[in-house]
């Protein structure tokens, strides 16, 4: 009966509403000061101080890219977007601005508070899969110097099976990660070889 | 000459909660008589009474003809969440206001809501918080399949593992289901120090009683070492259950028969349903009485405008400080065994989930 997902405390917690003054903001207000929430509202653009708030409301029909001081899709904290015209085009820019989760206009007497909880998670969900995907990238990008390694290794008369496995031996030794290891052996290897030739110069 | 104002009662008569029904019924009705009498009030309250009879299906029409039949724009009533929740997109439309009289879950916070019992942070917190510190910090969970029992659970557990202890069990029944078996024999094997009961209706009776027939085979079962607890359990629903069942048992609640300090009447209440139910007309008289046109406002304006303040409703969550009292069953009658300054209501636990009240004396963990 273990739970995967923790159901985060939002006492306290910094919502930006960016969105011209309106009755849908005053009754989104009124949600989130029930739930806990400290709310700053802001039109046309975010200030600076958004940067550090832990949600961020955005108007999905008069909406632009310049709002924000981040780039697209890179907030530091869950967007959600106040969607009136379901437009196509609207929606869209939505996406790409990054909203975690959305609500539709006009706000009514509930609907904030799942929107809150599906946002963060799915920020949360988002940020690890970026940082996953990232390494992943790293990793990928490292396979020819784990190839290097392996055939160096292999050079001093060991299989190729056997060359992989005393390589991670190695990274398990060192306490870094496989590629980290190869790129070990082969930056000394490579720097051996430049001595050898300042030799060979001598 | 007095405004006569009309005021909707919306409670089941009969069907599974009717004895919970009629104990919040009979604090509307009680406190609508003694405003009436009240000579210096300007205005008296005509009951719009409508009958769900415990049919979930029926509440949102019914609700809906009290609002546009009548000149109610006040409804008390209501049992369970279900039909709370039922009943939110009529008030909304209609610009009506909900008077709640009934210990809930949580996590809501309507614009055309007044709560006026308590939310976990007025029971579950603390009762946990007096478990833990009584009895350890091992408990079983039950619960019906519905909203009360999957969110009191889902806090309990959160609540019980934070503070290090262990949850031995978590156990539903479908509504008005009397298949306890497997639930007692998870519990024989488990040995708990406490189970958290969020079982409602006749599961709760059968419960109960055979949890009792438990504790005569095995003494660990019995209410000083391993005692039931319960958030939602007033004297209303005595008479359903056997006697030797509910003797022992530890719930949290705003009032219990004969308790003082809340609400803030000559006179005793037979539960805190009835308790919460009267307090909820009683405050809805004296904001309608101090300016005029305060019969037509919305929820939200009456709040603001009333000259003498908000009758102690919190203006952003519509919820109420109470006072927590924790009793257990000696007699066949809840005695407190321990009171807690009031607290106010937090739905949302933006304080956090600290499960001792605060103002609570320190307490000794017996393990």
């Amino acid at each position: 009966m273990k739970r995967k997902i923790r159901i985060p405390d939002l006492g306290g917690a910094r919502a930006y509403i960016l969105h011209r003054p309106h009755a849908t903001v005053q009754a989104l207000e009124r949600q989130l000061r029930a739930i806990g929430l400290t709310v700053v509202h802001c039109w046309p653009e975010l200030p600076a101080e958004a940067l550090s708030g832990d949600f961020v409301f955005f108007d999905a029909d008069q909406g632009y890219d310049e709002q924000f001081p981040w780039k697209p899709g890179e907030s530091p904290m869950p967007m959600i977007a106040l969607i009136g015209t379901e437009a196509p085009g609207r929606i869209e820019w939505s996406l790409e601005a990054g909203a975690h989760a959305q609500i539709l206009k006009p706000v009514g007497d509930g609907g904030v508070y799942s929107a809150l909880l599906i946002a963060q998670l799915a920020f949360e969900a988002r940020a690890q899969l970026s940082g996953e995907i990232a390494d992943l990238r790293r990793r990928l990008d490292e396979r020819q110097t784990v190839v290097r390694a392996v055939t160096l290794l292999a050079a001093r008369g060991k299989s190729e099976a056997e060359a992989y496995d005393q390589l991670r031996q190695m990274a398990m030794a060192w306490r870094v990660t496989f590629e980290d290891a190869a790129r070990r052996i082969v930056a000394n290897h490579d720097e051996q070889r430049k001595s050898d030739d300042r030799r060979d110069l001598g | 000459m007095k405004k006569r104002i009309e005021l909707g009662l919306l409670y089941s008569r009969s069907g599974s909660y009717s004895l919970i029904s009629e104990a919040c019924r009979t604090g509307a009705l009680s406190a609508i008589a003694e405003i009436n009498s009240m000579p210096d009030l300007p205005i008296t309250f005509a009951p719009i009474e409508r009958d769900p009879q415990g049919n979930i299906d029926a509440y949102g029409p019914l609700c809906e003809e009290i609002l546009r039949d009548s000149d109610a724009r006040h409804v008390v009533g209501c049992v369970t969440s279900w039909s709370r929740k039922e009943v939110i997109p009529t008030l909304e439309k209609a610009g009506g206001t909900l008077w709640y009289a009934v210990p809930y879950e949580g996590f809501e916070a309507s614009d055309h809501v007044v709560y006026t019992h308590a939310c976990p942070n007025q029971h579950l917190l603390p009762l946990l918080g007096w478990a833990f510190a009584r009895l350890g910090r091992r408990g079983f969970l039950t619960g019906s399949n519905y909203i009360w029992g999957w969110e009191m659970n889902r806090l309990a557990r959160d609540v019980i593992l934070s503070a290090s202890g262990e949850v031995l069990g978590e156990r539903y029944l479908p509504l008005g289901s009397l298949d306890v078996e497997r639930m007692i024999n998870e519990i024989r094997a488990t040995r708990p120090n406490f189970i958290l009961n969020n079982l409602i209706g006749p599961s709760q009776y059968a419960f109960l009683e055979a949890y009792h027939k438990l504790g005569q085979e095995d003494a660990h079962f019995r209410p000083e070492t391993c005692p039931i607890l319960s958030c939602n359990l007033t004297e209303c629903e005595l008479p359903a259950i056997h006697p030797d069942a509910v003797e022992g048992l530890v719930a949290a609640g705003p009032y219990f028969r004969g308790a003082t300090g809340w609400p803030q009447a000559q006179r005793n209440f037979g539960s805190s349903h009835e308790a919460a139910a009267w307090s909820s007309v009683y405050r809805l008289a004296i904001l309608l009485s101090g300016h005029e046109d305060a019969a037509e406002q919305s929820l939200a304006q009456l709040l603001h405008d009333a000259p003498q303040g908000s009758e102690g409703i919190d203006l952003s969550t519509h919820h109420t400080a109470l006072p927590v009292l924790i009793a257990q069953v000696e007699n066949g009658a809840f005695t407190v065994r321990e009171r807690f300054d009031a607290v106010a209501g937090d739905p949302y636990l933006a304080r956090g989930r600290n499960p001792i009240a605060p103002g609570a004396p320190r307490l000794k963990v017996v393990s």
